[in-house]
């Protein structure tokens, strides 16, 4: 069961610039593609300043925003939309590999 | 063999091609470098076809007009191999694009692009797009004249257009040059119709102000019939009365056919032949060199005379039932006996409606080598064509196809959906529209149900910017978000053929994503009960209309 799932979580994230990839703002104002690592804020202030500080930390991605997201009791984090789902989880489908002749 | 029966990049050409690809190398270098910031650097991207996607860069090829040769297909497949995921998807502009190009790689990428005579120009930003044309172009049976010729007219006069650049919106213009509309002329900015008056004599209808999207609307006549020498100065005439007039206040309302809508089409053709009396004596008529130059580079291939009944055909005919239904439902008429028209379909049950993988890619290629003098259309249903297949050679044609998995005998049937990339892939989605497309073609997979069914074109959209054309879908989905869950709106009747193009109707409430498949088995159920005998989805829902469609519907799901 989830453990929060009032809106007020969030984290930051980002597409880096040299390749798109989805990243997420770590405690040490890293990006990391790991969003398991992200930063958490935990009340609107709190994102203000993650946001700020992801700004600031920008010059190897774009963009940088606040998604929502909400936390389990084991503290593993998903985002509530399913745009941001679909952002960090990848494909809902399986792309056709390069040397595939067939859909699998 | 030459290596193309149509137009070949000049000197002119390919300076320009490659200029923008180093100068591309060297904004990207300034953006790694920090010296752009991304608001400096976006429109530059843009204007070379790199879009920023959900997960990663997404690179739109163009595809003039739809026209490939086996050489430019293996170089597509080898870039997409080399800098992306090594598949391509093929969209409903005839174009490619690939999903996971890594900003670094992208000028390696234009570079190899160029080594084909291909790019990624005006594949965004508000200019004139890529010119789409009836896939079947210099082919069909039933063509007056290839519209090639005067789409390559029209790309050479648009390309880098410097007072077209800036529009208050993206422009795309279409043309056919049969009275199959097979290049839905009538939902473009610009659609062009050659077709032959009583003199003999062939023009362009002149279509203006059609377009899907947010405001769907079917063009409206322009000019009933415009000398073929006349048409850059023309077109020219209706760029800038757009371009004077055109919205620039709201975004949503600064496509040609807003204008065309607000001033009416009277007033519009009175401003466009206003300034065309200005332009019409100016640089832009077309000399007869100009044009036997550029047909001259659409010379047929030499085909030779192949037999139209062959018996190794009619033997497969009859003793394999799925050739039978592919020779129906995937080959076409072509101008010369002996010869079809071959479409692979890119729609193998449960594959994303357009993807092909490299390998796909280049096993399309060695067949348009082996059987169709090595050429290709892109249409915009999102499959591959082989344009000149002997009839003696089908037989080889369909088992090289199936070896790739797109001897699919399902063109022009419930399961060869146009689907855009959707939610999976693109920024501006609301829902995904593939696994919808997916989880239809599994459920309708069975051929001959599929062939019992008939012609039914299924349109999907992740968005309201429609580019999964659902608006002229017989039936029409439009992926929607409401409150975080998908739902999907269905639509019924809309069709781009000509003279009887349509825009659908909503039939109402939308459908959970779950539903989606019962919804539409439910219309094909209603249809299958009350169809009249010859008729198609389409026909029956025009005849009877919403009410059984609806009823049936919303009592299943």
């Amino acid at each position: 069961m989830a453990k929060n799932l009032s809106g007020d979580l969030q984290v930051a994230s980002a597409n880096r610039l040299s390749d798109g990839v989805v990243v997420w703002l770590d405690d040490a104002g890293e990006w990391t593609t790991r969003l398991d690592r992200a930063a958490i804020a935990r009340d609107g202030r709190a994102g203000e300043i993650l946001l700020q500080r992801g700004r600031t930390e920008a010059f190897s991605v774009i963009d940088p925003f606040l998604v929502a997201v909400t936390e389990e009791e084991d503290g593993s984090i998903e985002p509530l939309s399913l745009r941001e789902k679909i952002r960090a989880s990848g494909l809902t489908f399986d792309a056709i590999a390069a040397d595939a002749v067939r859909y699998a | 063999m030459p290596d193309t029966y149509f137009y070949h990049y000049d000197s002119y050409d390919r300076t320009l091609v490659s200029e923008r690809v180093e100068q591309f190398r060297d904004q990207v270098r300034r953006r790694l470098a920090g010296e752009l910031t991304e608001e400096q650097f976006k429109p530059l991207r843009l204007t070379n076809g790199l879009y920023l996607q959900l997960h990663a860069y997404m690179l739109r090829i163009a595809i003039p007009y739809g026209t490939l040769s086996s050489r430019q297909l293996r170089k597509l497949a080898e870039i997409s191999r080399k800098y992306d995921h090594g598949y391509g998807h093929f969209t409903t502009r005839q174009n490619l694009q690939l999903n996971w190009i890594r900003l670094e790689d992208a000028p390696d990428a234009l570079a190899a692009l160029a080594e084909v005579d291909m790019h990624a120009l005006q594949t965004s930003g508000n200019c004139i797009r890529n010119v789409t044309a009836d896939h079947f172009a210099g082919a069909a049976a039933d063509e007056i004249e290839d519209p090639r010729i005067w789409a390559e007219i029209v790309r050479q006069w648009s390309t880098l257009h410097p007072e077209f650049t800036f529009l208050p919106r993206k422009f795309k213009i279409a043309i056919t040059g049969s009275p199959n509309d097979r290049a839905a002329v009538r939902v473009h900015d610009i659609g062009l119709r050659l077709w032959r008056n009583d003199a003999g004599e062939v023009g362009f209808e002149v279509i203006v102000g059609g377009g899907l999207g947010r405001t769907p609307m079917i063009g409206k006549t322009l000019r009933e019939f415009l000398p073929k020498n006349e048409l850059l100065a023309y077109l020219e005439a209706t760029l800038r009365v757009y371009n004077r007039y055109g919205r620039r206040d709201n975004l949503y309302k600064a496509r040609i056919k807003i204008l065309v809508h607000e001033v009416g089409v009277d007033k519009m053709r009175a401003d466009v032949e206003a300034e065309y009396a200005d332009t019409r004596d100016g640089l832009l008529g077309l000399s007869n060199e100009t044009i036997e130059a550029i047909t001259h580079q659409f010379a047929p291939p030499p085909l030779p005379h192949r037999s139209a009944i062959v018996a190794e055909v009619e033997r497969q005919k009859l003793e394999d039932a799925a050739f039978a239904l592919w020779l129906k439902s995937n080959t076409a008429p072509h101008r010369m006996a002996g010869y079809r028209i071959v479409t692979a379909s890119l729609k193998p049950a449960g594959a994303p409606p357009g993807d092909a993988s490299a390998v796909q890619m280049e096993g399309v290629a060695d067949i348009a080598d082996a059987f169709s003098q090595g050429e290709l259309r892109v249409s915009h249903e999102q499959n591959l064509i082989f344009p000149h297949v002997a009839t003696e050679d089908l037989p080889a044609v369909y088992a090289a196809l199936g070896r790739l998995g797109f001897a699919e005998a399902n063109v022009g049937k419930i399961t060869d959906i146009i689907a855009c990339p959707g939610l999976d892939y693109c920024a501006l989605a609301n829902a995904r529209s593939i696994p919808v497309a997916q989880r239809i073609s599994n459920h309708f997979s069975e051929l001959a149900r599929q062939h019992d069914i008939g012609d039914l074109k299924i349109k999907i959209s992740g968005c309201i910017n429609a580019c999964g054309h659902h608006h002229v879908g017989h039936i029409g989905i439009l992926g929607v978000d409401k409150n975080g869950v998908e739902l999907y709106q269905i639509s019924l009747g809309g069709d781009v053929d000509f003279g009887k193009t349509a825009l659908g109707t909503i039939l109402g409430p939308a459908v959970t994503a779950d539903k989606v498949v019962e919804a539409v088995d439910a219309l094909v159920t209603t249809y299958l009960d009350t169809r009249a005998a010859g008729e198609r989805f389409v026909d029956t829902y025009r005849r009877i209309g919403a009410q059984p469609f609806k009823e049936r519907v919303y009592a299943t799901v």
